[in-house]
C-alpha cells in the first residue's frame, strides 16, 4: 500500500508502486479530470500538482508519491469556482475540453508563482500543454483575466 | 398505455411511415410534410407526464423541455449551437433546455447533406439542421398556442410566446410551456409550416447572441465524461498489440511471461493484433510488453514506402497523357490549352497527416449471450457506428446499444463504416471473454493504426491568352482515394468522385473560362481517412499557391488578379477586400519583401458554401529554413453566425491546425510502418509557436454556413506565397519542414 495525501485526504493506493500516478488517479481513486494524452510527459493532458508543483502523472510512478500531496482538478477548488476555472469559463476557453484539466493545473501554478505573469511569462509557462483544438489564445485571455489583467 | 409508451409508439410509428420528414421545396421554400399521429395521439390523458410535438422536443410539467441533438460533440460546440436554433423558434426558455444525442441509426434525424445518415462531419452541423430544426420548433410552438386558444377559447392570432410561456395581452392570462405540456392534445395532423412564420432574425433572443455553451463548466472542473472515462459494472481492460503492418495475422502466441504479471487474465487473437486482458488497464499493458507473437510474412500490400508512392503519383500527375476521374469540368478545357499563347504548369507535394486528437481512441463494449451488444464510444456518426457494428458482430442494427460520449478532439477520424478498429477491438474482445472491456489504445497505437490525411501531388496548369488573360485551368490530383476506404456506403452514391480527396479544387469563385478539376486514383496503401479542412487543406495549397505564381507571371499584385478573377463573385470579392484593408495589404507588399526577408502573402480559400480570404506575415530565417509567423489575418464570410463567439473559436482554432499541418506535421511509412511515435517526433504547434491571429466575420443575411473547418485551406498558400514574398523561392511541399525551405532557397 502507498499512503498519499490526494485533494486533502489522507489515502492508500493499492496499484503495484511502479504504476504510473496517472492510471492510479484514474482507475484506483476515479479521478478521471486526469486524462491520458500521450504517456511519454509531452502532452501536459495528465498534469496534476505534487506539493503544488505541476507534474506529468504519466511518467510518474506511484512509489514516487508516498508522503506527498497530490492535488487533481477536481481538488483544485472545492465548487469548481478557483480564479482560473471562472476564467476559464467566462472566456470560454475550452472546445473538446480534454487538455484543459492539464492546463488549467498547469496555470495554477503558475499564478501560485507569479501572480501577475506577463504574457510572455505566460506563454513560456504554458508550452509544456498540448491542445489541439487551437484554445491558447483563449487560454492566454483566461489567465490574464484570472490574474487580473483580462 | 403509458406515457412513455406513447411516446414510443408515436414515435416508432412516425418513423415507420416516414412521417415526420421535413423537406425543403424545389422552390426552396420550407414545409412540413404532414404525417399523422396514431389514434392514440389525440387521446388526451387526464395528467400527461410529458408530451412530444414531434421527434425533436418533448416537454415536461416541471418546464423542462428536452431538444434531441442529432449531432455529436468533438469540441466544435454544436451541442450548444444546433438545438438552440430549435429553442430560437420554439421561444423556449434555454435555461429549461436539456440536450439528449440521438444514440440509434434513425433517418428521421439524419443530416439532410448526409442523406439523413447521422453524421458530423463537413461543419454541416448548423447548415444541416438549420432548416429541420427551426420548422420543428414553430411546429411545436404552433401546436402549444393552439391548445391554449382552444383551452381559453381565445383566437390564436391574439396570443404570443415569451419564453416558455404563452401570453394572452388582452386578458393579461398566462401560461408556462409546462403547464401546458399537461393538456395539450396532439392534433391528428401535424401543422405545416412555411417560411412566412419562422421567426424573422430581427426577433431573434439567442442565434447571434452568442450564447454560452453548455457543456464548458464541466469540461473545466474535470467533470466532463470521455469515451475513454466511462466505467461499467464487471469490466475489465485490454490493451492491443497490432501486427506491425496491416495486413499481417498473428500466426502464435505465448503469453508465458505474461502470466507473470498480476492482474493479466487472457490474450485474445484478433484478425490483425492481440488484445491483452488484465483486471487494470496498467496491467494490461505491462503484460502486453511481455507476449510473444509470430507474425505472418508482410505482404506486398502492406509493405510500401510512401515516398516512393508519392514518387509515383508525382510521374502520373505530371503524364498528361493519363485522365484522372473528373470531379469538376467547365467550359473545353482542351482547346483552351490547345490554344493558349503561354501555358504554365507547376508540381505541388504534401504529405500523411495524423489527427493527434487529445484523446487516444477508446471504447467501452459489450457483447451479451443474447446477441445484443452494447458499445460506449466517440463517434461522428451513429449511423456508421451502428451499422458497422452489425456487420462486425453480424446482428441486426437494432441489436446495437451505442453511447455516443463526448471527443476529446476528433478531426475527421471518427467516421468509417468498418474501420473504427478501436470500437471492433472492444466488441470482438468482449465477445471472446464474455465480459464488459474497456480498450484503450496508447498515443503510439493511436499514431500508428491512424487514419491519415492522404498524401498527394499535384499538377496546376494554366493557359494564358495573348493578354495575360487566364483561359484554363487544370488541377490534377493524384492521391488515393480516402472516401472508397472510409465509407463504402457513401462511396456507392459518389460515382467515383472522391469528395475526400477532391474538395477544395472547385476555383469556383474565379471567372475562368474553362476549367477542369481531375483526380488521379492511385493504388491504396494506407488508411485514408479525412481530416479537419479534408482535401481543401493540400489542394487549396496548390491551387492558390498557383494563382500567385500566374499573378507572378503576369506582373500583376496577388490581390488584384483576384479581385479582378471575382468581378461576378461578390462575396468573394467582399472578403477580398476587407482582408486587404485588415492586413494593410498594399503597405506590407511595398515595405516587405526579399530585401529584408520578410514578407506577406494571402489566400482566397473557402469551405463549401462558406468563404474565407486570409493572409500570413512571416520571416524566413535564410541560414536554418525556419519561418517565424508574426501575425495571421482571417476575414470570413459563413452568411448567418449563430454564435458569433464560437464562430471566432472555430476560425482560430481551425488555423491552430492548419498552421501546425504547414509547418511541422508529417506521416511517413516505412516498409509498411509508420515512422512516427508520439509527440515527441510528430510534433504539434505549440502556444510559444504561435501567431497573432485576428479574425473578422462579415455580417451576412445568408442562411449559416459551416465555420469548423473554414480557417484550414487558406493557410498553406498564404504561407507559402508569403515565403515567396519574402525569399524570391517557393515551398512545394507541404510541411514546409526548415529542412524543406532551405532546399528550395537554395536551389
Amino acid at each position: 500500500m502507498t499512503k498519499f495525501r490526494l485533494n486533502g485526504e489522507a489515502v492508500e493506493a493499492s496499484s503495484p508502486p511502479e504504476t504510473p500516478l496517472l492510471w492510479v488517479m484514474r482507475d484506483e481513486f476515479n479521478k478521471k479530470g486526469v486524462k491520458f494524452g500521450c504517456g511519454v510527459g509531452s502532452c501536459g493532458a495528465c498534469m496534476v500538482h505534487i506539493n503544488g508543483q505541476s507534474t506529468y502523472s504519466c511518467i510518474t510512478s506511484l512509489d514516487a508519491v508516498a508522503d506527498q500531496e497530490v492535488t487533481t482538478i477536481e481538488g483544485l477548488s472545492p465548487d469548481g469556482d478557483h480564479p482560473l476555472q471562472r476564467a476559464w469559463v467566462e472566456e470560454q476557453t475550452p472546445q473538446c475540453g480534454y487538455c484543459q484539466s492539464g492546463q488549467i493545473m498547469r496555470a495554477a501554478e503558475l499564478l501560485e508563482q507569479n501572480p501577475k505573469p506577463t504574457r510572455g511569462e505566460i506563454v513560456d509557462h504554458m508550452s509544456s500543454n498540448l491542445c489541439r483544438c487551437g484554445t491558447y489564445h483563449y487560454i492566454i485571455r483566461a489567465i490574464e483575466r484570472a490574474s487580473g489583467q483580462g | 398505455m403509458s406515457q412513455n409508451d406513447f411516446n414510443m409508439l408515436s414515435r416508432r410509428t412516425l418513423l415507420k411511415t416516414g412521417g415526420l420528414v421535413f423537406t425543403v421545396g424545389a422552390t426552396g421554400l420550407l414545409s412540413g410534410c404532414e404525417g399523422d399521429h396514431p389514434p392514440e395521439a389525440a387521446s388526451t390523458l387526464a395528467t400527461q407526464s410529458s408530451v412530444s410535438p414531434n421527434i425533436w422536443v418533448t416537454l415536461y410539467p416541471d418546464d423542462r423541455i428536452k431538444i434531441m441533438f442529432a449531432a455529436t460533440e468533438m469540441g466544435q460546440g454544436s451541442m450548444t449551437h444546433v438545438p438552440l436554433i430549435l429553442a430560437e423558434e420554439m421561444d423556449a426558455a434555454w435555461d429549461k433546455v436539456e440536450v439528449e444525442t440521438v444514440a440509434v441509426h434513425d433517418q428521421a434525424y439524419g443530416n439532410p447533406i448526409f442523406g439523413n445518415f447521422l453524421y458530423t462531419a463537413g461543419s454541416t452541423a448548423v447548415e444541416g439542421y438549420f432548416d429541420p430544426l427551426r420548422i420543428a420548433g414553430a411546429q411545436a410552438r404552433l401546436i402549444l398556442l393552439n391548445a391554449v386558444a382552444e383551452h381559453w377559447d381565445v383566437p390564436v392570432g391574439e396570443l404570443k410566446t415569451e419564453p416558455s410561456l404563452v401570453v394572452h395581452k388582452d386578458s393579461g392570462r398566462s401560461l408556462a410551456y409546462g403547464e401546458i405540456s399537461g393538456f395539450a392534445k396532439m392534433p391528428q395532423t401535424l401543422p405545416s409550416i412555411d417560411k412566412s412564420q419562422l421567426k424573422p432574425a430581427n426577433a431573434y433572443r439567442y442565434i447571434g447572441k452568442s450564447v454560452p455553451r453548455s457543456d464548458v463548466p464541466s469540461k473545466v472542473r474535470g467533470a466532463a465524461e470521455y469515451g475513454i472515462d466511462v466505467s461499467v459494472p464487471d469490466m475489465v481492460y485490454a490493451s492491443v498489440l497490432r501486427a506491425p503492418t496491416q495486413e499481417q495475422t498473428p500466426l502464435s502466441v505465448s503469453d508465458t511471461k505474461a502470466r507473470q504479471i498480476k492482474g493479466f487474465i487472457d490474450l485474445v487473437t484478433l484478425p490483425h493484433a492481440v488484445g491483452v486482458v488484465a483486471t487494470s488497464y496498467w496491467a494490461a499493458v505491462e503484460a502486453r510488453r511481455l507476449i510473444d507473437v509470430t507474425w505472418s510474412e508482410k505482404t506486398p500490400g502492406s509493405a510500401f514506402n510512401s515516398e516512393d508512392d508519392l514518387e509515383t503519383y508525382r510521374k502520373t500527375a505530371n503524364d498528361l497523357s493519363q485522365n484522372g476521374v473528373i470531379w469538376r469540368d467547365v467550359g473545353d478545357v482542351d482547346q483552351a490549352f490547345e490554344g493558349a499563347s503561354k501555358t504554365l504548369q507547376s508540381e505541388y507535394l504534401s504529405d500523411y497527416a495524423y489527427h493527434g486528437a487529445m484523446e487516444p481512441a477508446a471504447s467501452i463494449a459489450h457483447v451479451k449471450d443474447n446477441g445484443e451488444a452494447e458499445l460506449w464510444v466517440g463517434t461522428q456518426t451513429q449511423s456508421m457506428t451502428i451499422l458497422g457494428v452489425a456487420a462486425l458482430l453480424n446482428i441486426p442494427p437494432e441489436k446495437v446499444t451505442l453511447h455516443p460520449m463526448l471527443m476529446g478532439g476528433s478531426f475527421g477520424f471518427r467516421v468509417p463504416l468498418h474501420e473504427q478498429k478501436w470500437a471492433e477491438d472492444a466488441l470482438l474482445i468482449s465477445k471472446a471473454i464474455k465480459k464488459p472491456v474497456k480498450v484503450v489504445w496508447s498515443r503510439e497505437d493511436d499514431l500508428k493504426t491512424g487514419l491519415y490525411r492522404p498524401q498527394a501531388a499535384q499538377v496546376m496548369r494554366a493557359a494564358l491568352g495573348e493578354d495575360g488573360s487566364l483561359l484554363g485551368w487544370n488541377q490534377r490530383v493524384a492521391s488515393e482515394s480516402p472516401l472508397s476506404f472510409m465509407n463504402p456506403i457513401r462511396w456507392k452514391s459518389a460515382e467515383g468522385k472522391d469528395i475526400i480527396a477532391m474538395n477544395g479544387t472547385e476555383s469556383q469563385h474565379y471567372a475562368i473560362p474553362n476549367k477542369r478539376a481531375e483526380h488521379l486514383i492511385m493504388d491504396r496503401h494506407a488508411r485514408v481517412c479525412a481530416l479537419r479542412g479534408v482535401a481543401a487543406s493540400y489542394t487549396a495549397f496548390a491551387a492558390e499557391s498557383f494563382v500567385d505564381e500566374v499573378a507572378h507571371f503576369a506582373g500583376q499584385d496577388p490581390l488584384d488578379l483576384r479581385l479582378s478573377l471575382c468581378a461576378d463573385a461578390p462575396r468573394a470579392r467582399d472578403v477580398l477586400i476587407k482582408l486587404g484593408e485588415v492586413c494593410d495589404w498594399r503597405r506590407r507588399r511595398l515595405t516587405l519583401g526579399e530585401n529584408v526577408g520578410r514578407g506577406i502573402g494571402l489566400a482566397l480559400a473557402g469551405y463549401k458554401k462558406s468563404l474565407a480570404a486570409g493572409a500570413v506575415d512571416l520571416s524566413v530565417d535564410r541560414a536554418t529554413g525556419e519561418i517565424d509567423l508574426h501575425k495571421v489575418w482571417i476575414v470570413a464570410d459563413i452568411g448567418l453566425a449563430v454564435s458569433p463567439r464560437n464562430v471566432e473559436a472555430q476560425l482560430r482554432g481551425s488555423i491552430v491546425y492548419a498552421l501546425s499541418l504547414a509547418l511541422k506535421e508529417q506521416i511517413t511509412i516505412a516498409e509498411g510502418e509508420t515512422e512516427q511515435n508520439n509527440f515527441y517526433d510528430y510534433p504539434v504547434l505549440r502556444m510559444n509557436e504561435m501567431p497573432e491571429i485576428e479574425t473578422h466575420i462579415l455580417p451576412t443575411e445568408n442562411p449559416p454556413t459551416g465555420a469548423g473547418e473554414l480557417g484550414v485551406p487558406m493557410v498553406a498558400p498564404a504561407i507559402a506565397n508569403a515565403v515567396f514574398a519574402a525569399t524570391g523561392s517557393r515551398p512545394r511541399h507541404l510541411p514546409f519542414l526548415p529542412e524543406r525551405v532551405l532546399e528550395v532557397l537554395n536551389s
